[in-house]
């Protein structure tokens, strides 16, 4: 039985594979189509594919044509419709949804008052029009990279079902490759968002650290938590940037000063970037088509230059140890008496980390301030700098082993090698979905890493990939 | 750490935080454990001076 079922139109005429964010936005600003009609055609989307993705958890539908009742109803009377009027999105389910219990992929959450107000960029979406259609499946608590989640069940990656979606926002790469959705919000402490962005073959963000508020989304390592969409197109990701911006002085972590739009900078080509590819650990860490990913997206751009980025593998350790730390600490208290109803695929991970010697932790946030430093005096010399997104394309479901360049790895914890030293600097990072040669038509992302609160100049670099026909997203079968 | 001495000091750990933990589970987090120790020996061989401080959140005051 599908779980899901609420709502079945009488007649679907829209193909939701067929119209990108800014398509839909366009179409229903100038009367094409109305939010109505696509909302439940990703309604109906959304009920004839979930069985098979498992990215919804909790459908929102109601909702759902509630705010696309009130998009049709402003623009009968003549209004100028926000950026993202009628557009459907979803979230990871550790944002929370007014009336909603915020479950962040777990059962013990189940037992929670429903959230009593919308996340800030929930709120952020409505304000500019955006549909919610619901909360997304993720690893229990933020912790993995697979969405291999025993209480929820797995994510399946809409390219080839046997397949993980990445994590931990699984639900969100996988609603939109699948286009049950145009745009998702997922997390990203050490690649969350921009592993499923490269497993699913979808358009990634996360933003600078401190970059956008995550007041109402539930925490897994406060000091590295991010916040970011997915989109099926460039300009859709930018547009879901541009409204998920603002100041919040409520957020102790959220150190934005203003919004910095990128709409309008897409188009401003590579003239004064000065763009390089990573070696190294980013060479050294990566299978033949990640490797072959971000060769097709240096030749693209005109790109020879290798520059080496510094302290990786000391960052990745310490990005390491501080989530353990953390993440272990936060739930200290499930520890003592819900261990037995935790996700048995990261409760001992969680054990561990909550039984670390402090100086370890403290010896890992000294390093930070130390490689922050370096990585900005890198950044003098470079505004976007290329590496691949995950080692590997997308693990069958189940795989606890990978043979990473004769290093046996633990599938789980490897799928963030890359991502991790990045995320720890608080770089703004861009996923641009590739399909290289040898990765048997499965995508692979490349990572556009710009200095702190430069994200225009990645979006600048991510236009070219796009307009050349480098980076694009597939129609799944289905 | 080997591994004796991670799971000594898991078991020890666990017992002062409150954390109950069975035999098998003490076992598999010793083994987690010692991956982690092997990064922490990475990280201890980064260069730092007494001057270098903790990266920050906390601020008295926004200003």
């Amino acid at each position: 039985m599908n779980p899901l079922k609420y709502f079945v139109p009488s007649r679907i005429d829209m193909d939701t594979q067929e119209h990108t964010t800014e398509q839909l936005a366009q179409g229903i600003a100038v009367g094409d189509f109305s939010a109505h009609e696509v909302t439940t055609a990703a309604i109906a989307r959304i009920e004839a594919t979930n069985l098979q993705v498992n990215a919804f958890t909790t459908p929102c539908f109601e909702r759902a044509l509630q705010e696309a009742q009130v998009i049709d109803q402003r623009r009968a009377r003549g209004e100028v419709l926000p950026p993202l009027a009628g557009v459907p999105y979803a979230v990871k389910n550790l944002f929370d949804i007014e009336g909603v219990v915020t479950l962040a992929g777990s059962t013990i959450n189940q037992s929670n008052l429903p959230a009593t107000s919308d996340a800030f960029l929930v709120k952020q979406m409505h304000d500019a029009g955006a549909v919610l259609l619901g909360g997304l499946n993720m690893d229990e608590y933020a912790y993995g990279f697979t969405t291999e989640n025993t209480h929820y069940g797995p994510s399946h990656n809409p390219h080839d079902l046997t397949r993980i979606a990445g994590g931990s926002s699984g639900g969100s790469g996988a609603a939109v490759a699948a286009r049950q959705v145009s745009l998702a919000l997922g997390s990203d402490t050490n690649g969350s968002i921009r592993v499923p962005a490269s497993l699913c073959g979808v358009w990634g963000l996360k933003p600078t650290f401190g970059r956008l508020s995550r007041r109402g989304s539930y925490p897994f390592v406060h000091s590295i938590d991010h916040l970011g969409p997915f989109a099926d197109s460039l300009t859709g990701l930018a547009l879901a940037y541009d409204a998920l911006q603002n100041v919040d002085p409520l957020d102790p972590a959220c150190h934005a000063k203003r919004v910095e739009p990128v709409s309008k900078a897409l188009e401003q080509g590579l003239q004064g970037l000065r763009v390089g590819v990573l070696d190294g650990y980013f060479h050294d860490n990566a299978t033949s088509p990640a490797r072959q990913a971000v060769h097709d997206a240096a030749h693209a751009l005109g790109l020879t230059t290798q520059v080496t980025w510094p302290d990786a593998s000391l960052a990745r350790a310490a990005a390491f140890i501080v989530t353990a730390s953390e993440g272990g600490q936060l739930h200290m208290d499930h520890l003592r008496t819900r261990a037995q109803d935790m996700e048995p695929l990261s409760v001992d991970r969680f054990m561990a980390g909550a039984l670390q010697p402090a100086a370890w932790y403290v010896q890992a946030q000294r390093f930070r301030r130390r490689y922050r430093e370096k990585v900005n005096a890198l950044f003098e010399h470079w505004d976007v700098l290329l590496a691949p997104a995950t080692p590997v394309t997308a693990t069958p479901i189940g795989t606890e082993w990978l043979d990473l360049n004769g290093q046996r790895l633990p599938s789980r914890a490897a799928m963030g090698l890359l991502t991790q030293p990045i995320s720890f600097a608080g770089c703004p990072v861009l996923v641009a979905p590739m399909w290289p040669e040898g990765a048997a038509a499965m995508p692979i992302g490349v990572q556009l890493i710009s200095a702190p609160w430069r994200e225009e100049a990645a979006f600048r670099v991510a236009h070219i990939l796009a307009r050349s026909g480098a980076a694009y997203i597939n129609k799944v079968r289905f | 750490m080997n591994e004796t001495e991670s799971l000594a000091f898991v078991q020890i750990s666990a017992q002062a935080l409150g954390i109950p933990l069975d035999a098998a589970s003490a076992a598999r987090v010793a083994a987690h454990l010692q991956r982690t120790a092997v990064m922490a020996k990475l990280l201890e061989s980064a260069t730092l001076s007494p001057v270098d401080e903790p990266a920050e959140i906390f601020c008295p005051k926004p200003h």
